[in-house]
């Protein structure tokens, strides 16, 4: 398939996806609330915490915020995946689109793409809104090479998590216990809320780990940090390890169970 | 061109019970949905399965365009093994799937088929002038616009058909396609599948119609208990000569002849 193709098909399930969301028209006024909401809870903890608390050498709220929202926009891209999956099994749209001339693999990819973006418009208007209007604290100083770097390892990454949760959902059709263990694992040992040097020895090892403390240190220190690329080689060097490994892995894992579920017959199984 | 082979194939579904399932006491084994079936649909032709329920169209259809992968035997689509080569298989085929549910509710019927015409690699440019064709050949333009989650059961039942049609595919497939359609629909939908054979489509279609099987078939394949227990060409049958030979050879007319005994006995 060609890129111009390719192209054409993602900004037609962009567009699919817009139009879906805009005749749904009460939720973007909720999306809207929801997000003034979650910034005024992280605010207030924060105050209540008080100044002298300074997790990384970094002020607590813009260290929540960039935590929660980053850790949110990995976590609601990881379940792109699934819910594509999910919800095309249960509308019936799955068999119809297996169906067609593009490949599954590229499906679950466009679809999720679709919530990517999604996901990055939400993330983006988190950010401004938390940094600018809130705390009042500057980017001036942020690394962007560094901060970009981070954010697309971080999203191969995101990525192929999303396509073993998608794989489990077509193998199990029980992925939402894979988003339960990512999600409460997440929040207690990836540093989303607190860092993560405070947990003990055997937790901090295990939280080393999972790629998205490594996706969590490497952006806090380049966006509030200005640290350069060579300052988060370390955390970059991880990260493009974990996705070197965990894309192909991915890859094999979701066509191995698709193949597999067209020989049980349970393809629409949910 | 499009031809269809099956050759012995065979299907199971197995039945794998949950944990704990003295609990729930869910059924354990397997069900044999195709047993060694061999078949054979020629270019440009129409073939009509006929069965009762539970009786394997169904699964015939999806064996076909490749949702499924048989257990044993091969699917040869066009030349092209589903289970070795399922990419040459699925560009061949186009499966009218009615289920209200597999659209999109929230976009128009234009904006449902130029998201699925993607997918089948039609050109951006191309688009527009290939929706407007297939709406038009099952009647829904006048409704080209309006969201699907307002549609008639027909009305979804259409869609599906220019669903199938949009990426031109060789083999068509259609899952009792009149099951929802008035008859002037049916009489229509009749004529648009007669009309696909001098296109050079093989047309593969389950049913429990004689009328439509008699009206639009070539030839007919009775499965029963997910083995072919009867073959015809059916070009020059009518209705009542189908349904004759359709009890003859599934035995199911004794239970017929026996209702009607109840029936006149006032039992």
């Amino acid at each position: 398939m060609s890129m111009g193709m390719l192209l054409d098909k993602a900004i037609t399930v962009i567009r699919k996806d817009f139009l879906t969301g805009i005749r749904y028209r009460s939720a973007f006024l909720m999306t809207g609330v929801g997000i003034a909401a979650e910034l005024a809870a992280f605010y207030y903890l924060s105050r209540a915490i008080g100044p002298s608390f300074r997790p990384q050498g970094m002020g607590y709220f813009p260290f929540l915020l960039v935590g929660t929202g980053f850790y949110t926009f990995l976590m609601m891209g990881i379940n792109a995946f699934l819910s594509s999956v999910q919800e095309a099994q249960q509308s019936g749209t799955l068999e119809v689109l297996m169906t067609s001339r593009t490949s599954p693999s590229t499906l679950i990819f466009l679809n999720a793409l679709s919530g990517f973006s999604r996901n990055a418009i939400r993330f983006t208007i988190y950010l401004i809104a938390g940094l600018f209007l809130l705390s009042r604290v500057s980017l001036g100083y942020a690394n962007l090479a560094a901060g970009s770097v981070t954010f697309i390892l971080s999203l191969l990454i995101a990525a192929a998590l999303g396509i073993i949760a998608a794989a489990v959902q077509i193998g199990t059709h029980k992925g939402s216990a894979v988003m339960w263990l990512f999600g409460s694992v997440g929040w207690l040992m990836t540093g989303t809320m607190f860092p993560t040097s405070v947990l003990p020895k055997p937790l901090l090892w295990m939280a080393k780990l999972i790629p998205v403390t490594h996706c969590l240190d490497a952006l806090r220190y380049s966006l509030l940090g200005g640290s350069s690329l060579s300052g988060v080689a370390r955390e970059i060097l991880i990260l493009a390890g974990f996705s070197a490994v965990l894309l192909p892995a991915a890859l094999w894992m979701f066509s191995y169970m698709l193949k597999r579920a067209r020989l049980q017959g349970t393809l629409s199984f949910y | 061109m499009g031809g269809i082979v099956f050759e012995s194939v065979s299907k199971m579904f197995r039945h794998r019970p949950a944990l704990f399932n003295w609990i729930g006491n869910e059924r354990s084994g397997a069900s044999i949905a195709l047993e060694n079936v061999s078949l054979n649909a020629a270019p440009g032709r129409i073939l009509v399965l006929l069965g009762p329920n539970g009786s394997g169209k169904t699964t015939t259809l999806k064996l076909i365009s490749s949702i499924l992968l048989p257990d044993s035997g091969r699917v040869l689509i066009g030349g092209a093994d589903t289970k070795t080569d399922s990419v040459h298989a699925r560009r061949q085929v186009g499966f009218a799937v009615a289920n209200e549910r597999s659209f999109f509710p929230r976009l128009s019927a234009r904006e449902n088929l130029d998201f699925f015409a993607a997918l089948e690699d039609i050109p951006r440019a191309q688009r527009p002038k290939r929706i407007a064709e297939v709406l038009e050949s099952v009647d829904l333009m006048d409704a080209a616009d309006t969201l699907v989650m307002k549609f008639s059961s027909g009305m979804y039942q259409r869609l599906a058909i220019a669903r199938a049609l949009i990426k031109d595919p060789a083999i068509l497939l259609f899952d009792e396609p009149t099951r929802s359609l008035d008859p002037a629909s049916a009489m229509q939908f009749w004529e648009l599948v007669r009309e696909l054979p001098r296109q050079g489509k093989t047309v593969l279609l389950a049913s429990h119609n004689f009328a439509e099987a008699a009206n639009v078939g070539d030839s007919v394949a009775v499965l029963q208990h997910g083995k072919i227990v009867g073959r015809r060409d059916i070009r020059y049958d009518s209705a009542e000569q189908l349904r004759s030979f359709y009890f003859h050879v599934t035995g199911e007319v004794k239970v017929k002849e026996k209702e009607e005994f109840l029936l006149v006995a006032g039992a």
